[in-house]
């Protein structure tokens, strides 16, 4: 424990010069794949009309806003079409979605890989520079804050109310804690809370990331996936991925293409896709895709071209070797292409 | 840069132009007949009917096409798109009604703009309830509920219209929306939600 914190320390003194580390860790790794829990596990965030008229409110509100309108950092912070909501639904509350709930009560985490603590704010840097295909902005940034804040505030009105203090207020939390997460020794828990959720069992909230499909019968096939993605899928993001889009707002995002998320993001891994879709998909959930065609789209959709992965320093086969061991079509050869070698420029901001 | 703003003015000026065919372009013989009860500006008269202006085209020529399978049910509709006798004639009265310019909308509101939304309907447009598996509409009717593409607009569109079709869609009088996507939400919604959204929808000028 003394060294884990020791790491933490030093690693909060280096994470203030991270966007200007040359070497990009591999920030988006696989979270550990789940079944799925019961519903009733899962925490349910207060509502988002009592987030109090404060500055730390404030902040949580602002975090909100950019959660789910990501646009208004378009050219600063993110190179894409997408809204960090299109791919955690119901604005980073609806568990199974990868819910911040869950994410926030995870971190800091250690990862062995690269012998690293990587905070809070650092996985949600991840997401800027790979999902948003962007540039992530300064742990200390007015926008990570918030983002911090709006995720802190989540978990904690859903812990509260689980554990049956629905009338507590939600203590307001500075910057730093909120940066770092939930899974901090140095995170304060009401006691009944911190009893019942040791630290070593907080990255294991129920509803956490998006839960693991089985694998399909069949390997999954893109020639399958297109049927399904055309006769499913198209009428909302397109008939070429490109999403919808009229007067300016992309209210369907797009699923590849340039204005997609990039070769390093989680969602081009075709599993992650498969376990997303078979949860989320489509919007609205009127009809259930089977287990062969979730796999089988995920397919369809990650065997397109998208932006570069960012760590790409001009060898597509030493890229995929040190960062492609999953499933995925990043240097592999389709149609007679290899793949990621006609990707779209990465960090598309001005 | 001045090449950049000589493209924007040629740019600007065909947007122009786009804007001002309609008012040249005489109503189409085949929709002439429709006027009567859609307005000669496409507008659509309260507890008469919808109005059909500025709202995609490829949505209007699938509509027509309900009515005429009987997905859609309408005495006055199911008589009327009897008239249109031949596809192009759909497509020209769908691409007619379609040229024409709805209401514009100051103050266009997105997703995400407003955290606090206390009143419930509004809270629907912009957040959904996600206890019933209900998207925010906004996600895709767009922001204001302006359309986006095929998707519908709402914004203006008459409140007696709004909340007869999410009830024909509750009474399965209406159906043929692909993959039944908005029949399932329409499904979840209670009478108040209903008249509350389709009055909420009717008052964004
Ligand atoms: C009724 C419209 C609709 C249908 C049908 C639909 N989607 Fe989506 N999809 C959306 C919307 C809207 C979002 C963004 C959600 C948000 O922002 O709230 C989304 C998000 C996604 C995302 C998140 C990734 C990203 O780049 O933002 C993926 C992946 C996805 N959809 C895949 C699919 C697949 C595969 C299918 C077909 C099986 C499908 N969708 C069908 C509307 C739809
Ligand atoms: C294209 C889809 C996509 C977009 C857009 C996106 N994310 Fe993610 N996010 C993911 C995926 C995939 C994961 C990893 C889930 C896994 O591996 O199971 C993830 C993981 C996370 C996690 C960690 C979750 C956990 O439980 O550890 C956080 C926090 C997060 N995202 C925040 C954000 C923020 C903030 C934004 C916007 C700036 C954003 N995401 C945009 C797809 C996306
Ligand atoms: C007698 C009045 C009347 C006439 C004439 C009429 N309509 Fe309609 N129209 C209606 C009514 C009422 C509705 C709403 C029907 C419903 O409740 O489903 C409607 C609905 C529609 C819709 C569906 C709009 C939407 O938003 O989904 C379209 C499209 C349409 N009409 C096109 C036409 C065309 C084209 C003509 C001429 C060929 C025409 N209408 C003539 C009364 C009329
Ligand atoms: C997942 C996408 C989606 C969401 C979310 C959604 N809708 Fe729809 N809606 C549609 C589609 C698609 C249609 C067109 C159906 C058809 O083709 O007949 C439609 C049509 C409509 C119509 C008929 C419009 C007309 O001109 O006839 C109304 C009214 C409507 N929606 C109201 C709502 C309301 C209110 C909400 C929020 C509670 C909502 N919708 C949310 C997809 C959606």
């Amino acid at each position: 424990m003394k060294t884990l914190s020791l790491i933490l320390g030093a690693s909060l003194l280096f994470s203030t010069f991270a966007s200007a580390e040359t070497n990009l860790p591999d920030r988006q790794t696989e979270l550990p794949a789940h079944a799925k829990a019961a519903s009733t596990e899962y925490l349910v965030p207060r509502d988002l009309a009592t987030i109090p008229n404060t500055e730390f409110g404030n902040k949580v509100k602002q975090g909100y806003s950019l959660f789910v309108n990501s646009q208004t950092m378009r050219g600063q912070y993110v190179g894409n079409e997408q809204n960090c909501a299109n791919c955690h639904m119901q604005a980073g509350m609806k568990a199974n979605s990868a819910p911040l709930w869950g994410a926030f009560m995870a971190y800091p985490a250690y990862r062995k890989k690269n012998d690293k603590v990587n905070t809070y704010a650092e996985r949600i840097q991840g997401c800027f520079k790979y999902s948003m295909n962007g540039v992530a902005p300064a742990v200390d940034s007015p926008e990570l804050v918030a983002l911090t804040a709006y995720s802190y505030w989540l978990a904690m009105g859903g812990l509260l109310d689980k554990y049956d203090m629905q009338s507590t207020q939600i203590p307001e939390m500075s910057d730093a804690v909120v940066q770092l997460g939930g899974k901090a020794d140095s995170f304060v828990l009401p006691e009944t809370i911190a009893a019942a959720l040791p630290i070593e069992q907080r990255n294991k909230l129920a509803g956490r990331g998006y839960p693991k499909l089985a694998k399909s019968a069949q390997t999954p096939s893109i020639e399958r996936g297109e049927i399904v993605y055309k006769q499913t899928c198209s009428t909302c993001h397109g008939d070429s991925g490109q999403g919808l889009k009229q007067d300016g707002v992309q209210s369907f995002p797009p699923l590849w293409g340039k204005g997609s998320f990039n070769w390093g993001a989680g969602m081009h891994r075709v599993n992650t896709a498969a376990f997303f879709i078979y949860e989320n998909m489509p919007l609205g959930k009127s009809i259930q895709l089977s287990n062969q065609q979730a796999w089988d789209v995920a397919a369809f959709m990650n065997s397109h071209e998208r932006p570069q992965d960012p760590r790409f320093t001009g060898d597509l086969k030493a890229n995929q070797e040190q960062y492609h061991n999953h499933q995925g079509y990043y240097g592999k050869t389709v149609n007679g292409k290899v793949v990621g070698e006609n990707a779209f420029p990465a960090e598309a901001v001005d | 840069m001045p090449m950049k703003n000589i493209f924007r003015s040629i740019i600007g000026l065909s947007a122009l132009l786009l804007v001002q065919a309609p008012a040249f372009s005489a109503t189409p013989p085949a929709a002439m007949v429709c006027e009567s009860c859609h307005g000669t500006a496409g507008l659509g008269t309260p507890n008469l009917a919808p109005m059909l202006a500025g709202m995609d085209k490829d949505y209007l020529v699938e509509q027509i096409n309900h009515f005429k399978n009987g997905n859609r049910k309408n005495p006055s509709m199911t008589s009327m798109v009897m008239t249109l006798a031949t596809p192009e004639s759909v497509q020209q009265v769908a691409a007619f009604f379609a040229s024409l310019p709805a209401p514009t909308i100051s103050n266009i509101e997105k997703r995400g703009d407003n955290v606090i939304i206390t009143d419930p309907a509004r809270k629907l447009v912009y957040q959904g309830d996600w206890t019933r598996n209900i998207p925010a509409c906004a996600t895709c009717h767009g922001p204001s509920g302006l359309g986006v593409a095929h998707f519908p607009r709402l914004a203006s569109q008459h409140a007696d219209y709004i909340s007869n079709q999410l009830t024909a869609w509750q009474n399965k009088k209406r159906t043929g929306d692909k993959n039944n996507v908005m029949a399932t939400i329409a499904q979840q919604l209670t009478a108040s939600e209903i008249q509350h959204l389709a009055q909420y929808f009717a008052a964004i000028k």
